[in-house]
């Protein structure tokens, strides 16, 4: 499984969205996910994949795709 | 004059903002080491810690989300790996969510009472073997929320209420380790925190309803929260010290006549 697939299992868990709909350009809003939501699914990646994602960088996330490319980043510094 | 909490390791969770940030800037001007811990904002508790070391005392950081007991354990291991023993907890941290009574589901439920009363409970029963003998200092941090009501204050109103009872019941069962625990409890207090109910619009003006003219600051908070580990507070348990400036006390606080802001 990718991280990509990874994250989007996860994210559907905590926010109980169906995995086929959350794509690369969603949105948490779209997802109708609320901030207790969002902060789970944040703390529940970091646990995962053992990384860090301050709230300074998940601010700056668009969609969906760059909450996945930040952790793919963070997951390769980590080797 | 000697700095009186000199050679004494202090543990605030939630430092790297608002009060936790003032009780650790306040306990580090005492001479106290500062262990700061945060959850998910690094960057403001990198600068707390350097903030702390320019006092001339040594301040480490560790992330933790108290809400969850396996890592409150590796907070304390932490504590006991760099410093071997504590003399102060500050459980400071908290995490809400706001909703109206009909709105508020388990899940939310459970975040907030985890982080704001579980986390005293596993806090100081970490800490005891720490503290136990070194007239080691607890002191929770609470809000006038557990008293009164305010809008879609619910969750944290009354975790806030369980942690009050929680500290009477520790003062009590800690006293054979030597430990004191009280709590001190604030008004709305000019924090970010703040900022989210005022612009949800359930909080104006604060200044103009606090009977004495001015909002209450982190750093009247961390006042208290010094006395209370002193020593001069030493009789004090079990209590829940308000800090105010005279809101509760005062049921129609707009017509008193203003003190000095």
């Amino acid at each position: 499984m990718t991280v990509e697939e990874e994250v989007k299992q996860i994210v559907s868990r905590i926010v109980h969205v169906e995995e086929s709909t959350i794509t690369r350009e969603g949105t948490f809003k779209e997802m109708k996910a609320d901030s207790l939501d969002i902060v789970q699914a944040l703390v529940a990646v970091e646990e995962k994949y053992d990384i860090e994602i301050p709230d300074e960088e998940a601010q700056k996330f668009t969609n969906f795709g760059d909450f996945v490319d930040f952790v793919v980043a963070e997951t390769a510094k980590k080797g | 004059m000697v700095n009186p909490l000199q050679g004494k390791v202090a543990l605030i969770t939630g430092s790297g903002r608002g009060i936790g940030k003032a009780t650790a800037l306040r306990l580090a001007s005492d001479g106290c080491d500062i262990v700061v811990n945060f959850f998910r904002r690094r960057d403001a508790a990198e600068q707390t810690a350097e903030e702390i070391r320019a006092l001339g005392v040594r301040a480490e950081v560790v992330k933790a989300n108290v809400g969850d007991p396996a890592k409150i354990e590796e907070m304390f291991q932490f504590v006991g790996e760099k410093f071997g023993y504590l003399d102060i907890f500050i459980s400071n941290a908290a995490s809400g969510v706001g909703r109206p009574v009909f709105d508020i589901d388990a899940k939310a439920w459970d975040w907030t009472m985890n982080i704001n009363a579980r986390a005293l409970l596993l806090g100081a029963q970490q800490a005891r073997p720490l503290m136990t003998g070194r007239g080691g200092k607890i002191v929770s941090i609470s809000s006038l929320g557990s008293q009164f009501v305010w809008p879609t204050y619910t969750a944290v109103g009354v975790s806030k209420a369980a942690l009050e009872a929680l500290t009477r019941y520790l003062s009590i069962e800690m006293i054979p380790d030597g430990v004191s625990v009280n709590a001190v409890s604030a008004s709305a207090v000019n924090t970010e925190a703040l900022q989210f109910y005022i612009k949800e619009g359930y909080v104006k003006d604060m200044n103009a309803t606090t009977p004495v003219g001015r909002m209450v600051t982190p750093e009247d908070v961390a006042e208290a929260v010094a006395f209370l580990c002193s020593e001069q507070a030493y009789m004090i348990r079990g209590q829940t010290i308000i800090v105010d400036g005279g809101t509760s006390v005062s049921l129609y606080p707009p017509v008193i006549e203003k003190g000095e802001a």
